[in-house]
């Protein structure tokens, strides 16, 4: 397992026999309820990331997911193959990825026989990601994999981007071998001078060098126990990562577009069917064609989904709540206080079920006061990022700082 | 957390409907005639109850929502009230009615005589309905498809104030599958109408509040599913520009700071959100001079 603080822990081999079935206690009447309860409320306790307190976020981000597709990648030891594994777990990642970074961009890099190849160019659209990465699962898995090669495009790639987006590279690999044609390590000092942050999954075990280019470049670096913790460890590079290295910070020009109604003078007739236009974004497949879309402001072409990249004039295309979706990492929920429970209220505040012996802990939130039950704290903390009480109160719920 | 995802198509075992009532004294319709809140107010109750009689599973929460706090009108969060069956009418529906009927009282008597009521907040209610949602899915026995909405019944005007809230209370929406209908007693609001159709569901302007009911049962009453085979109010044009930080217009091309994400209408050399400073390219390329050939 690898453990970013290795120097103070023992490695898995070296600790003692773990009695796991010592936990599990019945209570007077043999029942277990209680205690299956506790164990549920301190997994989502651990699972809750601790909060770094206001970082600053890199909101635009670049991300070139690279997938190994040589030959360790048929051992089945995830199930069914790893990489069958690999292509269901991405298809989730790519859609959370734009469900988390509207404005970002992904592209996709195939590790295939000692070369790297783009699959997908560095786009937002989601369809044509998810549409490579299915069209992958009849691939020939054979060769070793070159990282050295794979980092030397990612670099192409990402060196002549603008400075105010972040740029990011993540290695899915699972051979414990690489087959380069110099000294990667070159490589990874250019890697870091361009600032683009490379991280690492591992599918077999810790590797040094995929060890060093994460510390070098400031990226993480993880090793898979099995699929579930697979996804959460490829779920957490959703989050935008911490500015590590001073970010140029630009004023980027975005349109939002928007089509006026149609008013009577405009249409004397009263036909209110728009003029049949070609979208831009299904130019090449040939559908699309349609009347309603989004026009950019700058050039007047159709786009049917946003946010886009205008072919035409190179304008960012995007609506308000896009760049709202990223404001809950900018203005974060407090995080509440944890107190054993004590029958200090009858229910919970926001989904007012009653408090039973169960909860061992009760939430109570600094600012408005009110005590919730460790579930609404999960789903508070995670997916709402609003605290009930506060929004709910005159004087708290414009979450300035003042207030406090 | 499982959210059970709702199959469009398939017509669910059960309902969960929450109803938000605005019972802000300084809305418009209640000072021009206090009256008329009892009208509303009785349309709501009956909505709520038809809601309850489509089907013998469906569940229903009310929450009120006032200027200092919201509270849930119904279900009552202690122990139920006792009620005798009145006039041969079902139980479960006198309970409703007195239920909701003595808490939004309790609530109104709670608020703070010396302050001025300030504008209503919805998002706080909004999010204590998710929170209620939640928890009916998770307690939900396995294997039934519950479908949630959400209906707002609100005489305010809209206020960007609270635009962080309502954006996060409309994707938290959007992820767990559940509709936020609104029902506009008085003015026309943008915001909500954006909720309306990031989750998917139907906003109205009532036109005049004697047939509240009517308007109620016809188009907010069915769910989800069977509102595909029903012409209903068009979606509409919705406005989704954003408005620039300084003037608060609507720009259809803006400069975003790529640290903050507020937009501005001109470009400046620093953000005034974040107070980081842009760079302007890099210094200029000296041009060699070129060396005049003496001749």
């Amino acid at each position: 397992m690898a453990d970013d603080e290795q120097d103070l822990k023992e490695y898995r081999w070296e600790t003692g026999y773990e009695k796991t079935w010592e936990a599990i206690k019945e209570d007077e009447d043999g029942l277990v309820e209680g205690l299956v309860a506790e164990f549920a409320q301190k997994a989502a306790r651990k699972s809750a990331v601790p909060r770094k307190g206001p970082v600053r976020l890199g909101m635009m981000r670049h991300l070139l997911v690279a997938i190994d597709c040589s030959e360790a990648m048929n051992c089945p030891d995830i199930k069914p193959i790893r990489f069958l594994c690999t292509l269901k777990l991405l298809e989730k990642f790519v859609e959370e990825f734009f469900d988390q970074n509207p404005l970002s961009q992904l592209g996709i890099i195939a590790m295939k026989n000692k070369r790297a190849e783009r699959l997908t160019e560095l786009s937002g659209n989601v369809r044509k990601h998810i549409k490579a990465i299915q069209s992958l699962s009849n691939l020939a898995l054979v060769g070793e994999p070159s990282l050295q090669n794979t980092l030397e495009l990612a670099g192409r790639i990402l060196r002549p981007l603008p400075g105010h987006a972040s740029r990011e590279l993540l290695v899915l690999f699972a051979s414990l071998t690489t087959c380069d044609p110099g000294d990667i390590i070159p490589t990874i000092q250019t890697l870091k001078a361009d600032g683009i942050r490379c991280s690492v999954i591992g599918l077999a075990a810790e590797v040094r060098i995929c060890k060093k280019l994460c510390q070098d470049t400031g990226g993480e670096y993880g090793v898979v126990l099995d699929d579930v913790h697979y996804r959460s460890l490829l779920l957490e590079h959703t989050s935008p990562p911490a500015r590590a290295r001073a970010l140029d910070a630009g004023l980027v020009k975005m349109g939002f577009p928007h089509t006026a109604p149609p008013s009577a003078q405009t249409d004397p007739t009263g036909n209110a069917d728009p003029p049949i236009t070609v979208c831009m974004c299904h130019l090449e497949e040939g559908e699309g064609v349609g009347g309603e879309g989004h026009l950019c402001p700058q050039c007047r072409s159709k786009y049917c989904s946003l946010p886009a990249q205008c072919r035409t004039c190179g304008l960012t295309l995007a609506s308000a709540p896009h760049l709202a979706r990223s404001y809950h990492h900018l203005f974060p929920v407090d995080p509440y206080e944890e107190l054993p429970y004590e029958g200090q209220a009858q229910c919970c505040f926001a989904c007012i079920r009653n408090f039973t012996e169960l909860d061992k802990q009760v939430f109570r939130c600094g600012r408005c006061r009110e005590f919730y039950c460790w579930e609404c704290e999960g789903v508070i903390t995670c997916t709402l990022h609003v605290c009930p009480g506060c929004a709910a109160r005159p004087h708290l719920y414009q979450r300035l700082p003042e207030a406090r | 957390m499982s959210d059970k995802p709702v199959d469009d198509d398939a017509p669910s075992d059960s309902s969960l409907l929450v109803i938000i009532v605005d019972t802000n004294p300084n809305q418009r319709y209640i000072t021009d005639d206090p009256k008329v809140l009892t009208g509303c107010l009785d349309a709501v109750i009956a909505f709520a109850n038809s809601h309850l009689m489509q089907k013998s599973r469906n569940l229903l929460a009310v929450i009120g929502c006032h200027f200092h706090r919201s509270d849930y009108l119904y279900p009552s969060p202690g122990k139920p009230l006792d009620v005798r069956q009145i006039d041969g009418q079902y139980e479960l529906f006198t309970l409703v009615e007195k239920t909701i009927k003595m808490r939004l009282v309790n609530l109104i008597k709670s608020q703070p005589q010396e302050e001025k009521p300030g504008e209503s907040l919805l998002a706080g209610a909004l999010a204590m309905g998710l929170c209620f949602i939640s928890r009916m899915r998770r307690q939900a026995p396995t294997g039934l498809r519950m479908s949630s909405r959400i209906l707002i019944v609100t005489g305010s005007a809209d206020t960007a104030a609270q635009y962080i809230n309502y954006m996060n209370v409309f994707f938290t929406a959007q992820k767990q599958q559940v509709l936020i209908d609104v029902c506009s007693l008085d003015k026309h609001l943008s915001l909500l109408q954006q909720g309306c159709d990031i989750t998917g569901g139907l906003y109205l302007k009532v036109p005049s509040l004697e047939g509240l009911l009517q308007y109620l049962l016809w188009v907010f009453l069915p769910e989800a599913s069977e509102r595909k085979e029903l012409v209903l109010p068009g979606r509409g044009r919705v406005d989704y520009r954003a408005a620039c930080f300084c003037h608060r217009e609507l720009l259809t091309i803006g400069y975003v700071c790529s640290v903050c994400l507020s937009v501005f209408c001109k470009f400046s050399p620093i953000c005034t959100t974040c107070h980081t400073v842009f760079k302007i390219g890099g210094p200029l390329p000296i041009k060699p001079k070129k060396k005049k050939m003496k001749v």
